[in-house]
């Protein structure tokens, strides 16, 4: 068995509280995560995003790995910065990663960012382990990205539950209409 | 016959985040033990000044408490701004050991939350959540904090039984 070696990794952290977010760059650091960009809102995301994309070399960073942003903040939220990363025509990646902290865990919270195209939810208050499960699961099992007119996102199947019945999926992968895109 | 139209596209890509963290050999790959450990030690290290920082979070909530008395007119402002750092509050008091403190900001969320009128009962039930808060961060009283934990929280749910109506 070895280690993962998150040395090459470089994870984008919007997260309001100064104490939450020293705590996170903290311990994500000491995971071994080469770098850790920090800001403090969606807004200084989107901006730091967009010199990804537009000045990479400024910046010192060809591609974000992992995104990590509190739902909560002010004055852009993590739903629209979320919102802009997979739907805006200047995300640098609309595939990447994006795992949001909240203390939100209603339901109808965690549907809405999954309709939004979020890929995991850490739930304050987390514990290092929490970290680490979200950060393996996320190298692990990625997920495929689906595309209708009315959502786009990692696939909101999860898993591939045993199932006796009929198949009525209207689509498969050979159906007219459906388009595989590899890469 | 014209091409069909899409309905759903599929994205599917090589796992590049594995390769880049895990390299191309098979076999299982775990979080190195000991890098869980440092990590674990450093959130400890961080939680020991977990209670200065609410120090700080109560007397701001301190200061709206005392807007509300002050300025009744500006009620609603002053409430707002306490709404938002329960928020904060409740989402940290856990991770640090103090989960009392999680569930006191927790109620004093729920309770600031969009309210169009706020009576004097409900600006002192503020001040009862203030000095439960005050309570736990003094006597450090970290985990359930056992008797003292549910007297705290007895006392508090007894205010808002008196002050809520």
């Amino acid at each position: 068995m070895s280690d993962y070696d998150f040395d090459r990794v470089n994870v984008l952290l919007a997260e309001d509280s100064p104490f939450i977010r020293s705590l996170l760059v903290n311990s994500l650091k000491v995971l071994g995560v080469g770098n850790v960009f920090a800001v403090e809102h969606g807004g200084d995301a989107i901006h730091f995003l967009q010199r990804v994309k537009n000045e990479p070399m400024k910046v010192g960073v060809q591609q974000i790995d992992i995104v990590i942003s509190n739902w909560d903040m002010h004055p852009i939220d993590g739903m629209m910065f979320l919102r802009w990363v997979r739907r805006h025509k200047d995300s640098p990646d609309r595939f990447v990663p994006f795992v949001m902290i909240t203390s939100y865990t209603e339901p109808e919270r965690v549907l809405q960012a999954r309709e939004m195209g979020v890929t995991d939810m850490l739930a304050k208050p987390f514990t290092i382990k929490n970290i680490g499960e979200k950060l393996i699961s996320i190298i692990e099992r990625p997920r495929q990205f689906v595309h209708t007119k009315d959502f786009f996102g990692p696939d909101r199947r999860r898993q591939k539950l045993p199932f006796d019945g009929p198949e009525r999926r209207v689509l498969t992968d050979k159906s007219e209409g459906v388009e595989i895109i590899r890469g | 016959m014209g091409k069909s139209k899409v309905i759903v596209r599929f994205y599917r890509f090589k796992n590049r985040l594995k390769e880049k963290t895990a390299g191309l050999a098979p076999g299982k790959v775990s979080i190195s033990p000991e890098a869980l450990e440092a990590a674990e030690k450093a959130l400890e290290k961080m939680a020991e000044e977990y209670p200065d920082w609410v120090s700080g979070l109560i007397v701001k909530l301190q200061e709206q408490h005392g807007r509300c008395v002050d300025t009744p007119e500006k009620r609603r402002e002053s409430l707002e701004a306490i709404n938002h750092i329960a928020h904060d509050m409740k989402g940290q008091g856990g991770t640090f050991g103090y989960p009392l403190i999680t569930t006191i900001a927790d109620s004093l969320y729920g309770f600031s939350y969009s309210r169009d009128e706020i009576t004097d009962n409900q600006v002192e039930l503020i001040k009862a959540h203030l000095d439960a808060m005050r309570a736990v961060i003094r006597g450090r009283v970290s985990g359930s904090g056992g008797e003292i934990g549910e007297k705290l929280i007895d006392g508090l749910n007894q205010a808002i039984a008196k002050y809520s109506k």
